[in-house]
């Protein structure tokens, strides 16, 4: 129960070898965990919900309506766009839209000009078909929550650092966590079949140590994604600079300078179909044209990685004024290709439908690990008629704002998304404004309330929320769930009757927090577990003198 | 805060500095140590060096973890600062004298 740090190195009983190192791991477990969980418990949470990203943007964006369009068609659309607006230049970035996006977006580069800087252009939206330029309101998607889950909304590059930590703090609490529960592995291979109830409760346990290799793949290949900004030390061991590296690895990019002589760019349907006969039929997902209408211009398709399990996408590299290919990325050797499949295998692009549902369930279970380890260390600490202390008090209200006070947060994004005017101005900041408002000033105001009031109250409103989506979506819109239902919209249905679900989650998490009866003053916040302390006095006194 | 706590907590100082020099040492020592071994494990695979800089970073997270959590198991603060400290020098050292492959 302390919180200051006693070392376990000051337990008087001397212990055999093999539980010292079971007990200096719980020790430090819970540390860990103490330490990185509220952040790791949003980072979870938001990263969950980005396995649904390109369909939160669609969500996101009622006026627009997806439709599939043959990659050929959707990049002739539009370079014929602009080649109409901007044919002069620099670089062209065309990212095609595939069955989870429906719309084309290009960001064009302007060439360099010393004396009067061009202005950064937006990222525009096209109609696959047309290439006419779509209208939308202003929005930042789920790629809001994407970023959050990884920068949390701290400038750059602190943001990722300090994800970074809580990342390795979540390695460190697994590894840790694994050694202090020796029944791990029995739990692992415990599923007897055909037993009736047995086979239930096994199957429960199962899949409860199931998720385990979840939590870990997903953090492991989370501090992947982002290792050539936390480790780049083994790439300067052998290189001196670090595009060196970068050719070795992926292929030398494009970067010929533009020659000054014109010449028109060629058509990319036989790129495209080049390509695919290389790829296996596969399509590229984004084309990258330097130096359009010169004589020197280069078109580089880099690979749609949906559906392969490697998500650094190979990529070939045609002349724009002769259709010649130019190179082609080398085929990576084991080390390069482990760390795609480890990208791959964080991001779920691969991921059909059913396995993305099955990673956004994988999601929820490491976010449920991280809260209830957080609650389960204030219910141990507590002891019954006593006066909890200040550390105690200080978790249990972190606890609250983090764990019941986000999802509403979340929830008031989206709702933001559909009460805010579609043409207002800096309407997208706003929206990212009305989650973290929501989310603060919720945790704020439930620090007036009893702590078990608070829980109750504050799962109550996100439940509301949730499930007011739906109601607004329906009134603001003309995309409800019953005329998403007629109309076969499967997303938007789908969409709706998600919320539903979380809105009921939610629900049920406070119907459990307000269901315990007294003493429940200080009691409420473990919702529905044994209490711990009471059960077990002599594990309870083990684990004090642990912390 | 709890009555019988005063009196530990008076003597309880250098306590918490070793905690302190124990928990920089498992964070930015342990990060040292594994940013060094595994650049030396690039350094020294005869492989390309392209695969072996991968491998290192790969491998690179491992490294820091477990020597974290040992950090906090061994009870002998000098012997955790020497070794975390100590590999992080001499491997860190020998890489830099090698000098880069490419």
């Amino acid at each position: 129960m302390n919180v200051r740090p006693t070392f376990p190195a000051s337990a008087p009983a001397p212990a055999p070898p093999a539980r010292a190192l079971r007990q200096s791991m719980a020790w430090i477990h819970a540390w860990l965990g103490l330490l990185a969980g509220w952040i790791l418990f949003a980072m979870f949470l938001t990263g969950t919900a980005s396995y649904f990203r390109p369909e939160i943007t669609q969500w996101m964006q009622p006026e627009l309506r997806a439709s599939a369009v043959p990659a050929e068609q959707a990049a002739q659309a539009a370079i014929g766009h602009l080649q109409a607006t901007t044919p002069d230049d620099q670089q062209w970035f065309i990212y095609l839209p595939d069955d989870r996006t429906g719309v084309t977006r290009v960001f064009a580069r302007a060439k360099p000009n010393p004396e009067k800087p061009p202005a950064r252009r937006p990222e525009l939206k096209l109609d696959p078909a047309t290439g006419q330029p779509l209208e939308a309101r202003d929005t930042r998607g789920g790629e809001h929550f994407y970023r959050f889950h990884f920068q949390l909304q701290i400038p750059h590059p602190w943001g990722r650092w300090l994800a970074g930590v809580c990342a390795m703090f979540m390695l460190a609490a697994i590894v840790s966590g694994v050694i202090t529960h020796k029944r791990i592995f029995v739990d692992f291979f415990t599923l007897r079949w055909s037993k009736g109830q047995r086979s239930w409760l096994d199957a429960h346990n199962a899949s409860a140590v199931l998720a385990l290799p979840f939590h870990a793949m997903i953090t492991y290949t989370g501090l992947i994604t982002l290792v050539a900004m936390y480790m780049p030390w083994p790439i300067k061991a052998n290189f001196d600079k670090p595009d060196t590296f970068t050719t070795a690895a992926y292929g030398a990019p494009a970067e010929a300078k533009a020659s000054g002589r014109p010449a028109p760019l060629l058509p990319v349907t036989p790129m495209i179909e080049a390509a695919a006969r290389q790829w296996n039929g596969d399509r590229p997902r984004t084309i990258v044209i330097r130096n359009p209408n010169d004589a020197a211009a280069t078109v580089t398709l880099l690979r749609a990685t949906a559906g392969r399990l490697n998500a650094r996408p190979d990529s070939i590299t045609f002349s724009g004024a002769t259709g010649q290919q130019l190179s082609r990325s080398p085929s990576p050797g084991p080390a390069i290709a482990a760390a795609g499949v480890m990208l791959a295998l964080h991001l779920g692009h691969f991921a059909g439908p059913a396995l993305r549902w099955v990673y956004f369930f994988m999601g929820l279970t490491g976010a449920a690990m991280v809260g209830t380890g957080l609650v389960l260390w204030v219910v141990k600490r507590r002891k019954p008629n006593a006066k909890p202390f200040f550390g105690l008090r200080l978790v249990e209200r972190l606890n609250i704002g983090v764990i019941a006070c986000l999802p509403t947060g979340m929830a008031a994004y989206l709702l933001a998304n559909r009460l805010i005017p579609a043409d207002l101005p800096g309407r997208a900041e706003l929206e990212v404004k009305a989650m973290f408002w929501t989310w603060f000033g919720l945790a704020v105001v439930s620090l007036v309330r009893p702590a078990r009031r608070a829980w109750i109250e504050t799962l109550g409103l996100a439940a509301v929320a949730f499930a007011a989506l739906p109601a607004v979506n329906a009134l603001t819109t003309d995309r409800g769930l019953i005329a998403s239902l007629r109309a076969g919209d499967g997303l938007f249905a789908a969409f709706d009757l998600a919320m539903l679900a979380i809105a009921a989650l939610c629900g049920l998490a406070a119907l459990k927090a307000s269901a315990k009866p007294k003493p429940p003053e200080r009691r409420a916040a473990h919702a529905g577990q044994p209490a711990a302390p009471v059960s077990k006095p002599a594990k309870a006194r083990e684990n004090a003198d642990a912390l | 805060m709890n009555n019988d706590r005063s009196a530990k907590q008076a003597a309880a100082w250098p306590g918490v500095a070793r905690m302190t020099a124990r928990a920089v040492t498992a964070l930015f020592g342990g990060y040292a140590a594994a940013a060094a071994l595994a650049s030396l494990l690039a350094r020294l695979l005869p492989i390309a060096p392209a695969e072996a800089s991968a491998w290192g970073m790969i491998l690179s997270f491992l490294v820091f973890a477990g020597l974290a959590l040992w950090a906090f198991h061994e009870r002998r603060l000098a012997l955790v600062a020497a070794a975390i400290w100590g590999s992080a020098l001499v491997a860190g050292a020998a890489v830099v004298l090698m000098g880069a492959r490419a």
